[in-house]
């Protein structure tokens, strides 16, 4: 979880970027969704919830604790996909967008993914390329409607990044707080008492 | 009034109970496209808390949801709310069959009056389906002015006493899980 604009005396919003790791925030991801695609853009249901937000993990951007933004983010070998990025319209023009994706790209390269990927609407090719994404080809296509571009972005993979040999316990941690211990840890006090042996055992018999 | 199958473009329309997990998402996808995506209500305002004991009742064309109501359960009356109909889709009577769904429910189960709050500028949508007002006066729900509006289930069934449901209906979201007398009372 990130927290921007921190400076709590002053009277500008707290924005907070986290990985949706509950089934609440994953409603609100989806409700921002249907708010933007569905209700403002007329993209059709089966369209919007295409089968592949379980497979996914769901980025969540709240302002003053008010959900604000979403992205998806889908694993491919080597690259980092990057879609179904919204915000509210309430919250546009605060300059929410270029912080959100850079998160994106720090959350992907954080797990050891050296390239985001993303279909970029036309009218948005300007903003990704002073972001640092190149277009893949010259290859426009189109779909719900939009026009789209495919766009690439290397990513600084550090020295950090997670890999068979990293301590397992860093594996297990939240995925967006590999830096700091995590839940699965601290269960590590209670000891290895293998409750399942006796009944492992007795299946074996 | 017309409650018999409705079509909009050849394809029938039809209504179902949420049942699963799925059904609920596409109810709730209705209404954010409807009220934050279009009336710009703010994610909290709209998923209140009361979503999880109530029933939420969806109109389908072929398989693509197109509308929601939430139907929530009282001693002697149901509330219909969150009435919600994709814009594209509107003018199409789909907000009547949805309603028309939730006076069956509420009679298979011996309930015999519906009860909603609507906007003042809505009242002309509930009459014209028999809607009629609780009282002659708008009342306010916190900044919006509201009109409570009751229908019977059966006309020919005596209404219940009414037992001030506003009392119940209109608690402060914050206080849900709190016990005691409701605070959000209406200032007639």
């Amino acid at each position: 979880m990130t927290v921007l604009a921190t400076d709590r005396m002053s009277n500008r919003p707290v924005v907070t970027i986290k990985l949706a790791s509950t089934s609440d925030e994953l409603l609100q991801c989806y409700a921002l969704r249907a708010a933007v695609f569905m209700g403002e853009q007329q993209c059709p249901y089966w369209e919007e919830f295409d089968g592949n937000d379980y497979s996914a993990s769901h980025l969540m951007l709240y302002v003053d604790g008010e959900p604000a933004a979403s992205m998806r983010v889908r694993w491919f070998s080597g690259f980092a996909k990057l879609e179904r990025a919204i915000i509210l319209k309430r919250y546009r023009s605060m300059g929410l967008f270029v912080p959100f994706v850079e998160w994106a790209r720090d959350f992907a390269a954080g797990k050891g993914y050296p390239k985001a990927y993303l279909h970029g609407q036309k009218r948005l090719w300007e903003i990704f390329e002073k972001q640092g994404f190149y277009k893949v080809n010259e290859q426009p296509f189109h779909f719900s409607d939009h026009e789209y571009g495919a766009f690439a972005c290397e990513l600084e993979v550090g020295e950090n990044a997670p890999s068979v040999f990293t301590d397992p316990m860093v594996l297990n941690r939240p995925e967006d707080q590999l830096d700091r211990p995590g839940i699965l840890e601290q269960s590590m006090e209670r000891g290895a008492s293998n409750p399942h042996a006796g009944w492992t055992e007795r299946r074996a018999n | 009034m017309n409650s018999g199958v409705q079509s909009i473009g050849g394809v029938p329309v039809t209504t179902r109970l949420a049942m699963k997990m799925e059904d609920s998402l596409q109810a709730f996808a209705v209404r954010a496209a409807c009220f934050i995506g279009e009336l710009d209500v703010p994610f909290s305002e709209e998923f209140d808390g009361h979503d999880y004991g109530a029933t939420h009742v969806i109109a389908y064309i072929g398989d693509e949801p197109i509308g929601t109501v939430r139907l929530r359960w009282f001693k002697s009356f149901a509330m219909c709310e969150r009435l919600a109909v994709m814009r594209r889709f509107r003018g199409n009577n789909v907000g009547q069959l949805l309603l028309e769904r939730c006076r069956q429910l509420a009679e298979s189960r011996n309930c015999n009056m519906l009860y909603a709050q609507v906007l003042p500028s809505d009242t002309g949508y509930w009459e014209k389906q028999d809607w009629r007002r609780l009282v002659p006066e708008a009342m306010s729900s916190g900044p919006k002015p509201i009109v409570a509006m009751i229908k019977p289930v059966d006309p020919d069934k005596p209404m219940p006493e009414v037992e001030a449901p506003e009392a119940i209906v209109l608690r402060r979201e914050p206080t849900l899980d709190s016990r005691g007398i409701p605070v959000g009372a209406i200032a007639n």
